[in-house]
């Protein structure tokens, strides 16, 4: 498999017009989401991930930046890695913990727990995370992984 | 009256607590509420959301709130008014100056220079009445009157128009 990960993933977010911009991966500049949300169980495909193009011309960007009019990536055609990046498990374990912090149905059972980081790490090892992983790569298309598909016990 | 449907879209922010199984109907839910009743100088009062475009858009995260972000395009009625057109309306207030008459959302003012020209303000009655032998006319509040717009300005969030009810057809109905 491709070794280095660590070429394409970025994690990467950007915000409908918050503050702060961070960005934590990445090669490619500007860019969109990182990954989004779900609903609640099972059904995750209800609710997914991101769309971007929409906020590039709500928020002034050109709107073709390359990463703006990326397709996504057929899932049977994805090349990135599938193990879950030690920057991708942060992100996703702390944009987790910050739902949970806020109210977010837990999706496992907690056993007394109330540290929304130590609950967070729980549904990632059972795999109940409901969020997905849009990896952008360098020609623009895009990858979407759900946490739960992608290897994170190394 | 000029009414359209028109295609929108809105992005509705969603607080992590409403991440359940009924996400998809908080997230429609939040978007009626905020744009029903609305009003934009570009597509007129909104008046109500007539279709969302399913299935629903993957929400982005919010980086440092962890809220959810949903894209949504919606079919939407909306009202519009227009330069010239005619429309029926209710006397909602008037002072010697001129009445304010409600066609729906829209507010009009109509100049006391372009009521009739056969009607007066009466000081004593405080309304408009006709000098005119044996006419019953008269503007007060309640009173159905036909008028043209003959000014209107659009702001982001309101439209204002002026009117007029002195040509033939306009005035007093009924």
């Amino acid at each position: 498999m491709s070794g280095e990960n660590e070429d394409y993933d970025d994690f990467v977010e950007e915000d409908a017009e918050p503050e702060l911009p961070y960005d934590y991966g990445d090669e490619l500049e500007e860019e969109e989401p990182g990954h989004a949300s779900e609903d609640g169980d099972e059904s995750n495909d209800e609710f997914a991930v991101e769309a971007e193009v929409l906020e590039d011309t709500e928020r002034g960007q050109k709107p073709n930046s390359a990463i703006g009019t990326g397709t996504q990536v057929d899932k049977s055609m994805r090349i990135t890695t599938p193990f879950l990046t030690k920057y991708e498990r942060a992100r996703v374990l702390g944009a987790r913990a910050l739902q949970i912090s806020l109210g977010a149905p837990v999706l496992v059972d907690v056993e007394g727990e109330s540290d929304p980081l130590i609950i967070a790490a729980k549904e990632l090892r059972a795999k109940k995370i409901p969020l997905k992983i849009r990896r952008h790569l360098p020609n623009g298309a895009y990858e979407d992984w759900s946490v739960n598909e992608l290897i994170s016990d190394w | 009256m000029a009414f359209y449907l028109v295609e929108l879209t809105k992005s509705v922010t969603v607080h992590p607590r409403y991440f359940h199984a009924k996400l998809g109907d908080h997230v429609i839910g939040r978007l009626l509420a905020l744009t029903e009743g609305t009003t934009s100088g570009r597509y007129g009062y909104l008046i109500a959301v007539v279709q969302v475009e399913r299935p629903l858009p993957p929400g982005r995260i919010l980086p440092g709130t962890g809220h959810a972000v949903f894209p949504l395009r919606y079919k939407a009625l909306v009202y519009r008014p227009f330069l010239g057109e005619v429309l029926d309306g209710v006397i909602a207030s008037l002072t010697r100056h001129g009445v304010f008459v409600a066609v729906g959302p829209l507010s009009v003012f109509v100049s006391a220079r372009n009521v009739p020209s056969d009607m007066e303000f009466d000081e004593t009655e405080q309304c408009f009445t006709s000098v005119v032998q044996g006419s019953e006319d008269r503007l007060e509040v309640g009173t159905l009157v036909r008028l043209r717009i003959v000014g209107m300005r659009r702001d982001a969030t309101e439209i204002a128009a002026v009117g007029t009810l002195r040509a033939d057809y306009l005035g007093v109905l009924g």
